[in-house]
């Protein structure tokens, strides 16, 4: 099995809380409208930081012998339309463009086309530098050019560490879907106590008999999560022989940006998501391993990929030194710095959370 | 997050909808305490009857009124939600150990940007 390509507009790179705003649909009143992205818990309604001159960043990328920005040859559009330029230092580079405000808007189709380029300009790094260090939506960092110059020199060591680690790997998502449940009798064959609890049904009288079917349901239900455990645990067990890392998901997206939101199909059990982190060179074996799972009567499996390992990303910033401010940088996503959002900012971004992906690639992949 | 309209002739369908998943899940939870009861042995045979029947004539009753109220898609939403609304109660619980994981803008400032 080969992964299906991931098309630019999977691209979700908010959080997954604003996820589960959107959740109730942009109709669903201003709550679902406010951007995904504001965590603003210091700010009131509206209020944004201040930025002069800032740099969005979209991702980190290897620039092989690139130390002359003019040298690095990329050009592409960003978010809002904004020229994106590499800036590098000693072989890093870091993919920009130039800004002097958040993104933020009410508009909820708006804010999909901005994670949509987002992640299109990160698809395109991908494919121009190899694997990238992709950002989350909406980071920036105050300063110009030369200001990402400082920012990489000082967490070099830890950036080309990482960008080496990553170098070739990608992330693959994989999801299982049972098209065909299980009905009750074939349930009832593999589970002693659900055999036992119909055949008190049969004799029950109807009082006792509804309170039994209550039992039976519940039962029936921890049997299916039995299974899914099962079936989740051994095929991660089998990947883990391709992959660097595998992570389970949540079996359900909280939301989806996707047109297709929230449109569960009632006969469709998940069983399990998993994302894992691989060679490119390992990418058919984790497709054969998915053959033999998808090939048992019933079940379906989705592959896609290759994403940029926005799961693998570590976190960065959390460190301490970084901020000018300096007086709690190790502490800094402490509630107290986030009131100080509007001048100080917060040094709690990721290159990339689980969030991230809670709704990456496959909210709208399988179109 | 769940609204309900209550101006103009949504409101009672809102309200109705309100109260009938509380019950729904009231009725729920004696169910459950009805099987614990029933399995723990300290029922007779009549009682878990009687019990059943009761729990099982509330249950149609609130099938039914959901039919007439026609609000069957309102309750599932309903219930729906309030699993989302404690899931992400949970979930904020963690991020506050966890606060990396914040969605939300990120802006950085340049290393030594503010002497410069």
């Amino acid at each position: 099995m080969s992964p299906e390509q991931n098309p630019s507009s999977n691209a979700h790179s908010s959080g997954s809380r604003s996820e589960s705003e959107s959740d109730s649909g942009p109709s669903d009143g201003e709550r679902s409208d406010s951007p995904p992205s504001r965590e603003n818990d210091g700010l009131s309604e509206g209020e944004q930081p201040e930025i002069d001159e800032g740099r969005y960043i979209y991702c980190l990328v290897s620039v092989p012998g690139g130390d002359d920005d003019s040298n690095v040859d990329f050009e592409t559009t960003g978010v809002e339309g904004e020229p994106v330029s590499v800036v590098t230092v000693d072989g890093i580079g870091a993919v920009v463009h130039e800004c002097d405000e958040i993104y933020d808007s009410a508009d909820f189709s708006r804010i999909r086309r901005w994670l949509v380029r987002h992640q299109s300009v990160v698809d395109d790094a991908g494919q121009a530098f190899g694997t990238p260090l992709p950002f989350q939506f909406d980071t920036i960092l105050r300063g110009d050019d030369d200001g990402v110059r400082e920012w990489i020199r000082s967490e070099f060591e830890t950036l080309e560490t990482v960008l080496d680690s990553l170098a070739d790997h990608w992330e693959y998502r994989v999801e299982v879907v049972r098209t065909d449940p299980i009905d009750d009798s074939t349930l009832a064959e593999l589970d002693d106590e659900l055999a036992s609890l119909r055949e008190r049904i049969d004799e029950a009288g109807d009082g006792a008999g509804f309170l039994l079917e209550k039992q039976y349901e519940s039962r029936a239900k921890e049997v299916r999560a039995n299974k899914r455990a099962v079936l989740a645990d051994d095929l991660r067990d089998r990947l883990s022989e391709h992959a660097r890392e595998v992570h389970e998901l949540e079996r359900t997206p909280t939301a989806t940006l996707g047109d297709d939101a929230g449109d569960g199909d009632d006969d469709k059990e998940t069983l399990c998501r998993l994302t894992l982190l691989a060679h490119e060179d390992e990418e058919s074996a984790v497709g054969s391993v998915l053959d033999d799972v998808a090939a048992e009567q019933g079940i379906e499996v989705r592959f896609t990929g290759p994403w940029p390992p926005y799961t693998f990303a570590p976190e960065l910033g959390d460190s301490s030194g970084r901020d000018s401010g300096g007086a709690s940088g190790g502490d800094a996503d402490a509630p107290a710095d986030r009131d100080g959002l509007g001048e100080r900012t917060v040094a709690e971004n990721s290159t990339g959370t689980e969030d991230n992906h809670t709704s990456n690639p496959h909210s709208t992949h399988d179109r | 997050m769940t609204t309900i309209d209550i101006d103009g002739e949504e409101a009672a369908d809102g309200v109705m909808t309100l109260v009938v998943t509380v019950v729904e899940l009231l009725v729920d939870a004696l169910e459950r305490e009805a099987v614990r009861r029933m399995e723990s042995g300290a029922l007779t045979d009549e009682e878990i009857e009687r019990l059943g029947q009761q729990l099982a004539a509330i249950e149609e009753e609130i099938e039914q009124l959901k039919e007439d109220q026609e609000i069957e898609d309102g309750v599932e939403n309903l219930r729906g939600d309030l699993d989302g609304l404690v899931s992400d109660m949970i979930d904020r619980l963690d991020e506050e150990s966890a606060p990396g994981q914040r969605p939300g803008y990120s802006v950085f400032d340049e290393p030594g940007g503010d002497e410069r």
